[in-house]
């Protein structure tokens, strides 16, 4: 059985049709040590696998899933034809983050990461540790480049559009 | 030799003790660390990188250009931080149409890039760069009779063309790093099975610590004192994240774990205070006594 791709759900043809040679063999999430680490969730088994469920879906950018993936590459490194379901699954993220459905974690870290420069909050007590330890401290100098670029590529409207706030 | 210091945000805002020892055994090996100015997050390659691809790839290259203008290689401490450099370093050194799209974006600041350097792992600089014979030679203190699971991680073995460091099906590098240690690595299956750190951040911590306590398993089975890696997310993982699966798992023993460069700073003559061993929160009496007597 081949599986469904809705292509009004995406832009990006070569990924897709690419995704459709699979053959549903499932070695890309049964092989426990070398395979996929989102399969160990309790909603799939080797009849419904990780990978089925993100390729099979009708929109396939929808599927809160496909936030699972870890992008180890387990999957595209086991697959006997070349499938490679992480092309496919970080396109639907891609598609995901600009419809503004990308999981909330993920717009709070790309939001902090712009500002910032730093993906995790600057606390007190980092601070505190890096003088004890003779560190130099650590600072934003880098956020006023990170601006620029994502107003450049349009990052900075879709994050006020997404989070409703400013960076 | 002298590299650009990387530090990555993760390390350096969490774990700083990491950051500490590390920059102190590196430096005895006589790997200089240049402290670059204007570093940002690598970005991070799960949520970043996959997401906003030009964004992500235009904040890497932005991370690289500043390394090109001291004309000094980059050196990370940090699996994800590799990742994505050398993937975004790989990508637009390959692609002119990309590179061009890139540094139209990067316009906007001071920098361009040229794709004049290349990003190493610390474990990389020590197997290539340093060499073991050299790591072997400032050995002072073996850590004879401890036995240590070595976990690589993933994102600094996939894919093999781009991260060019170990066997992603069956990773040797750290065992051979454990060894000149005097430890013996232990053998233990799910090797290559992620630390699960990813699935935590991302929501899904049934599956993380099924994961976790599966992997901690098959090391305690195998007779495994502590747990040896290389990146700081999956120090993380294992340290709190085993203190908190534990709890929800129920398990009845507790493996240790420590940043490879604090095993190594043990057996070069720092102390458990010199590692910051007293920051960890996944504690075995058995593990410290049995470094104290390897330690004599």
């Amino acid at each position: 059985m081949v599986i469904r791709v809705n292509y009004d759900a995406d832009d990006n043809l070569s990924v897709v049709e690419a995704s459709e040679i699979c053959l549903k063999c499932g070695v890309c999430c049964v092989v426990k040590e070398h395979s996929c680490h989102a399969q160990l969730d309790s909603q799939f088994s080797p009849k419904c696998t990780y990978v089925y469920d993100c390729l099979g879906m009708d929109l396939p950018s929808e599927n809160p899933n496909i936030w699972l993936c870890v992008s180890c590459h387990k999957c595209e490194e086991m697959c006997p034809y070349e499938v490679s379901p992480i092309r496919f699954i970080e396109s639907m993220k891609a598609k995901a983050f600009e419809d503004g459905l990308a999981h909330p974690v993920i717009f709070g870290e790309v939001a902090n990461i712009v500002s910032t420069g730093f993906a995790f909050p600057l606390t007190v007590s980092s601070s505190r540790q890096r003088q004890q330890l003779g560190l130099e401290p650590l600072n934003e100098s880098a956020a006023e480049d990170l601006m620029k670029i994502a107003e450049k590529t349009g990052l900075s409207g879709k994050i006020d559009k997404y989070r409703g706030e400013e960076l | 030799m002298k590299y650009s210091f990387f530090k990555g945000c993760f390390l350096s805002v969490r774990l700083p003790h990491l950051e500490r020892v590390s920059v102190n055994v590196l430096g005895e090996l006589g790997v200089e660390l240049k402290e670059t100015r204007g570093f940002s997050c690598c970005p991070e390659p799960v949520g970043f990188l996959s997401t906003d691809k030009l964004t992500g790839m235009a904040i890497a290259a932005r991370n690289i250009s500043l390394a090109e203008e001291e004309g000094l290689d980059i050196l990370t401490l940090c699996n994800g931080c590799t990742y994505s450099l050398r993937h975004v370093n790989h990508a637009l050194k390959a692609d002119e149409e990309a590179r061009e799209k890139v540094n139209e974006v990067l316009s906007e600041t001071d920098h361009q890039f040229r794709g004049t350097v290349d990003v190493k792992h610390f474990a990389s600089v020590l197997m290539n760069d340093v060499g073991l014979d050299r790591v072997a030679r400032k050995i002072e203190k073996p850590l004879k009779g401890l036995t240590v699971a070595g976990h690589t991680g993933c994102h600094i073995v996939s894919p093999p063309e781009i991260m060019a460091f170990d066997d992603p099906f069956d990773p040797q590098v750290l065992d051979k790093m454990v060894n000149v240690l005097g430890s013996e690595p232990a053998d233990f299956d799910l090797k290559t099975l992620c630390c699960g750190w990813t699935l935590t951040n991302y929501g899904d911590k049934d599956g993380a610590d099924k994961l976790l306590g599966a992997k901690l398993e098959s090391m305690h089975r195998a007779g495994s004192d502590c747990v040896s890696v290389i990146c700081p997310q999956c120090f993380y993982q294992f340290d709190m994240g085993q203190l908190l699966a534990s709890r929800r798992l129920g398990l009845d023993f507790s493996v240790p774990v420590l940043f490879y460069l604090q095993l190594l700073g043990l057996a070069m003559g720092y102390s458990l205070e010199d590692i910051g061993l007293k920051r960890h929160r996944t504690k075995s009496s058995g593990f410290e006594e049995k470094i104290l007597e390897a330690l004599g």
